[in-house]
């Protein structure tokens, strides 16, 4: 990323090729929509070419590009206000229908279940738990990017963790 | 000292039995809440929590389309290009900023313009080879998208391809299956719009002549008549006139047929 700040705009390709993934996967962890999590890693990525020169060079790029991508998902969301409505309105069509799938499947896989779950947890603890799998749990890098300490990420992710130990074991006796 | 050390450890231990056993309380839990910040119980400790965790970490990793490769490799194109132009505004502000040394200041641009040309054939070389990238993921992804089942899915590929400037025999060739093999009567016409720009080929126009009696629909029909009017092609006359023959074909679109081969003939 140095060198991207430098100039080197090649270096970018490489690193959109390393984290378009991870990225990709973030996003749509926390929107369920593919056109919409292809344009916020795409916005994502416009940022870091718009801010390079922001970039210190000190830090963990990975951690950096989370904490424009969060930002970038805020921003999408603070303005789409009207828009929020609708989207709390499909969230709900969305559940329901994993519902109905589900009903279908009897013997829907562990997986799918927790993929359920976890669409059920408010965003804010999906996020840290996303954020854990794609920081590979790296708790201290976690903290740069929410501006807490590593204790109080662990907590989060403790916190995050229960909540959806409950919701899974609520999904596990309903079906 | 160490005994009460010894005997925090202890409780931890048996804290951390009872929670894994699931008979914790809510008191017991946040006691635990603080031991995980100071880092005396680490995450890992917590049996079905980090089973959970590592579920979630082997999730099927979702990937994005080929569309999102299009659009940041169009956009770091764009960027390239601009930022050339900025370094090279850059260097004659240089001319500015030190005007009491216009002899060595002139050498010095001098000196950049010469190294600018000398540069540029290279970086023009790169920003080349970008938008030449850009363009095959272009058609890699029209020509994925053509395959799908959604006739919306489709017509966004047909509409892509419309933005190539040069396209390779393989996507006309992929528009021309689409032409003359898609199910549905608007992804046809999109196919055909866009085959229409590229009529100026000799290989497309004959494409172009061989599908009309191979179309079914009248609305495609009529288009691609009308298309052979405005190309003034009379070698299609053959063809039209085995649309005439078809019983298939609707009397309405004979007549226009008709039309059309009076004014090549």
């Amino acid at each position: 990323m140095v060198k991207v700040r430098d100039g080197n705009l090649d270096i970018l390709g490489q690193l959109f090729e390393r984290y378009k993934k991870p990225l990709y996967g973030f996003f749509y962890g926390l929107n369920r929509e593919q056109e919409l999590s292809e344009d916020l890693v795409q916005n994502t990525f416009l940022r870091i070419l718009k801010y390079r020169h922001l970039f210190r060079g000190e830090g963990d790029f990975r951690a950096w590009m989370f904490q424009i991508a969060r930002n970038v998902n805020n921003d999408h969301h603070r303005g789409n206000k009207i828009k929020a409505k609708e989207e709390l309105e499909d969230w709900q069509d969305r559940l329901g229908h994993n519902e109905n799938r589900s009903t279908e499947m009897l013997q829907a896989d562990e997986q799918q279940m927790l993929s359920m779950a976890m669409d059920r947890l408010p965003i804010d603890k999906r996020e840290i738990l996303l954020l854990s799998k794609y920081q590979e749990k790296k708790y201290q890098e976690i903290g740069v990017i929410l501006g807490c300490s590593e204790g109080a990420v662990k907590v989060k992710v403790f916190r995050a963790l229960q909540e959806l130990k409950v919701i899974y074991k609520q999904l596990e006796k309903s079906y | 000292m160490e005994q009460i050390n010894s005997m925090e450890q202890i409780k931890i231990v048996e804290l951390l039995a009872k929670y894994n056993a699931g008979l914790a309380d809510a008191a017991e839990i946040k006691t635990i809440e603080q031991l995980i910040e100071s880092g005396k119980i680490e995450l890992a400790q917590l049996q079905e929590l980090s089973q959970l965790d590592s579920q979630i970490s082997q999730f099927d990793a979702v990937s994005p389309s080929t569309r999102l490769d299009v659009q940041f490799y169009s956009a770091l194109a764009e960027e390239k290009k601009q930022n050339e132009k900025r370094s090279f505004s850059l260097a004659i502000d240089w001319n500015s900023l030190f005007p009491r040394l216009a002899l060595a200041a002139s050498l010095l641009i001098a000196g950049f313009v010469g190294g600018y040309l000398l540069k540029s054939p290279s970086q023009d070389k790169s920003v080349v080879q970008l938008t030449q990238q850009v363009s095959e993921l272009k058609e890699v992804m029209m020509l994925s998208m053509l395959e799908k089942e959604s006739a919306t899915e489709r017509l966004k590929a047909v509409s892509l391809s419309s933005d190539m400037n040069q396209v390779s025999k393989k996507v006309t060739s992929a528009l021309f299956k689409t032409l003359n093999g898609d199910e549905n009567v608007n992804v046809r016409l999109a196919a055909l719009d866009v085959l229409m720009n590229y009529a100026k080929d000799g290989e497309v126009r004959a494409e172009l002549i061989k599908s009309i009696s191979v179309q079914d629909s009248p609305l495609v029909q009529v288009a691609l008549a009308e298309l052979m009017v405005t190309l003034q092609e009379k070698k299609s006359v053959s063809e039209l006139k085995k649309l005439l023959k078809s019983d298939k074909t609707p009397k309405e679109v004979k007549g226009k047929i008709e039309k059309s081969i009076s004014v090549l003939i």
